[in-house]
């Protein structure tokens, strides 16, 4: 990564900027605030105000599109347009008409849901009292109430009756049925010059007069009740006709609403980087980072740009920048989605070790000797292709890049499942199929300790071997010595082990403790108090591998089990689904187990090795 | 009566540790989806500190295997 420095004349700012951004390889960064303060000539570029309101137009454009977007829902598949900066202002007149128009259907559907939301709380009402209420519509000059009681206060009603008996003399109707499990709905029918009194008495408290919607209220019950009865039934096909109506806009103009929002967010981005500018009376100087493979080139379209009156010149980057460069990570595209792993932790310090090509090999390696069966290896790789189908789409690149992971460990452990025999456990070989090339797992319990044993002793090796270059490419000496020490200390304890244990010949004895003491005072004089408990740490993830195998045994001991009870019941097809259940839930774990604790080893007992995070990632300025 | 002794033995030295990892799990588990919930971004972060009390298990399971095969 090399840091640059653009000088120009201030009449060239723009078009410089422009040109920044259309060769997108520099990561711009602020001058910084010290040499600007020191310096008696340069300054922050001060902003024009013509410039202020040109970008306040962009802001308010981006406003719009961004809320018209909302407005209609994307398409299942659109290509933003093409939009240059100066079709913007066209494109945002064309699309006003488009505005105003989706934004009467938005506001004619929200009117009709929330209609249709008051109609279906009455529809329970006007159930009950449809019936009733049909009945009395032909009386004439009768005023019709409906009213709703509590359950528990039933005997109202008939005091009502009683009551409106008397006020009336005798000419009303009431009739009363049940509407909902607490309620009682009563319809009351009376002459209308009566309505006075009645409406007084209808004050008690545990009646409630049925209060009508808004727009409903100044109707009669009965022509309420059958308009929001015809209103119900009408509203969803109107609301599918405005969806009708927005989804032909969406798929007419999103294209177009997507790239102009794209163009102004761009524009606004070229605003941005003025901010990052400084100038001095008449030339302006931008400083960033470019990749080291991109340098020639920016300089080559710059030259052809401008000739020589805008300078591209590399800066020297001291030991106290070296924590500010930016990271690129680049890897080949077999391996870059493994870079989904460092997602969880902050980028690699420059300079530090990539560990992506390293998950690469480890993780499928750990997730195939764990599942290591041929029928779950396929279904896994079914189901991650699957996945990765549906995430084709832009935007969801880490799903994306989570199902090849999960596709090429899947192909791993279809490639252990041969060498191991398995196909659902033990079903190949019931059947005559499958016979393991290298062994039976369940067999060689122990072989396959030292096998995982094996693999924590080189990971973990590798991972101080991989420190031990960084910082020696680094010129930390010291620090590199204290990882060669580290290396040293833990190698020969594994061979005084091993010697202990009668693995290795006892001559290894001497040599192996001598060199385990002198690494010990290395080590600890160069690494300080802290290295004994290093040291013992990294015995213990050596250990941790371990889990390798045992995860491995619980799965294929649940496959077997699946195998057995299928076996054990009484018709082939009860036999099939018992096992079947039992597969499924062991290939859900055998996702999930596996994934998690190939992970753990990458993070825990690898990357604490080498890995050194608190880099900064490299951004360039490049467009949407 | 010895393998009877033998079998306990591995028992205990697998139950003890997988009862450990229980309780630590549980704990980094509470205290885990409560930053969930506020940083949802530190998901993977979280799963990997919970898969950690299992070096405790396995480290058990190690020893119940080298006491029943002797």
């Amino acid at each position: 990564m090399l840091k640059v420095q653009i000088i120009g004349p201030k009449t060239l700012l723009d078009a410089s900027i422009k040109a920044l951004h259309e060769a997108a390889v520099v990561h711009i960064e602020t001058l910084p605030e010290d040499e600007l303060r020191k310096s008696d000539f340069l300054m922050k570029l001060p902003i024009e105000a013509e410039k202020l309101k040109e970008k306040e137009e962009l802001e308010r454009a981006a406003d719009r599109l961004k809320g018209l977007s909302g407005l209609l829902a994307p398409p299942p598949s659109f290509k933003p347009v093409a939009v240059a900066a100066e079709e913007i202002p066209r494109h945002m007149g064309d699309l006003e008409p488009i505005e105003e128009m989706a934004r009467y259907l938005r506001a004619g559907k929200d009117a009709l849901t929330e209609e249709f939301s008051v109609v279906t709380r009455y529809a329970r009402l006007l159930r009950g009292f449809a019936p009733v209420v049909t009945r009395l519509g032909g009386l004439k000059n009768f005023e019709i109430v409906g009213l709703t009681l509590q359950k528990t206060r039933e005997d109202i009603a008939g005091l009502l009756g009683a009551e409106v008996s008397r006020i009336t003399g005798g000419a009303y109707q009431i009739h009363a049925r049940e509407i909902e499990a607490e309620t009682i709905g009563v319809v009351l029918a009376y002459q209308k010059h009566f309505a006075p009194e009645v409406k007084s008495l209808l004050t008690g408290k545990a009646i409630t007069e049925v209060r009508l919607p808004d727009e409903y209220e100044e109707m009669p019950l009965i022509e309420a009740l059958k308009l929001m009865g015809k209103r119900k039934a009408e509203i969803p096909g109107r609301i599918r006709d405005i969806d009708r109506e927005l989804s032909a806009l969406s798929s007419q103009w999103y294209g177009i609403i997507a790239g102009a929002l794209m163009a102004v967010e761009d524009a606004l981005d070229e605003f941005g980087a003025l901010s990052y500018a400084a100038a001095t009376r008449f030339a302006y100087i931008i400083e960033g980072w470019v990749p080291a493979e991109n340098y020639a080139g920016l300089k080559i379209r710059f030259s052809g740009l401008f000739g020589g009156r805008v300078r591209i010149r590399r800066l020297e980057v001291g030991r106290k920048d070296l924590g500010s460069v930016p990271v690129y990570i680049k890897n080949p595209s077999i391996i870059r989605p493994f870079e989904v792993f460092l997602a969880a932790l902050s980028p690699p310090r420059y300079g530090s070790v990539d560990p992506t090509p390293y998950v690469a090999f480890f993780f499928p390696l750990f997730f195939g000797l764990i599942v290591a069966d041929m029928g779950y290896g396929l279904l896994i790789l079914a189901l991650a292709l699957y996945l990765r189908r549906l995430t084709s789409k832009p935007g969801r690149r880490i799903l994306a890049d989570m199902a090849y992971v999960i596709a090429i460990s899947s192909i791993s452990a279809i490639l252990f499942g041969f060498l191991f025999g398995e196909f659902f456990g033990d079903l190949g070989e019931r059947l005559g199929l499958l016979h393991p090339v290298l062994f039976n797992r369940i067999e060689a319990l122990k072989t396959m300790i030292y096998i995982t044993l094996g693999i924590g002793v080189g990971q973990v090796l590798l991972g101080i071997i991989l420190s031990f270059i960084s910082r020696l490419l680094r010129r930390e000496f010291s620090s590199a010595g204290a990882r060669l020490s580290y290396f040293v200390l833990v190698t020969s304890s594994l061979v005084l082990l091993g010697a202990i244990f009668g693995y290795v010949p006892r001559e290894f004895l001497y040599y192996g403790g001598t060199m385990m003491v002198l690494s010990f005072i290395i080590f600890v004089v160069l690494e300080g108090l802290l290295a004994p408990i290093e040291f013992i740490e990294s015995l213990g993830h050596i250990v941790s591998y371990v889990r390798i195998m045992a995860v491995g045994t619980a799965s294929v001991v649940m496959a077997l089990v699946a195998n057995r009870m299928g076996s054990m019941a009484e018709s082939l097809v009860l036999g099939v689904i018992v096992a079947g259940l039992i597969h499924s839930l062991n290939l859900l774990l055998s996702i999930l187990s596996p994934s998690i604790q190939s992970m753990r080893l990458q993070y825990v007992e690898f990357f604490s090795k080498f890995y050194e995070g608190g880099g900064r990632r490299y951004r360039p300025f490049r467009k949407r | 009566m010895e393998n009877g002794l033998i079998a306990i033995a591995a028992a205990i030295a697998i139950g003890l540790p997988a009862l450990a990892t229980g309780l630590a799990q549980s704990r980094i588990g509470a205290a885990g989806a409560g930053t969930v919930a506020e940083k949802p971004e530190l998901a993977g972060i979280v799963i990997i500190l919970i898969a950690i009390p299992e070096t405790m298990v396995l480290l058990g399971f190690v020893m119940a295997y080298l006491i029943i095969s002797g």
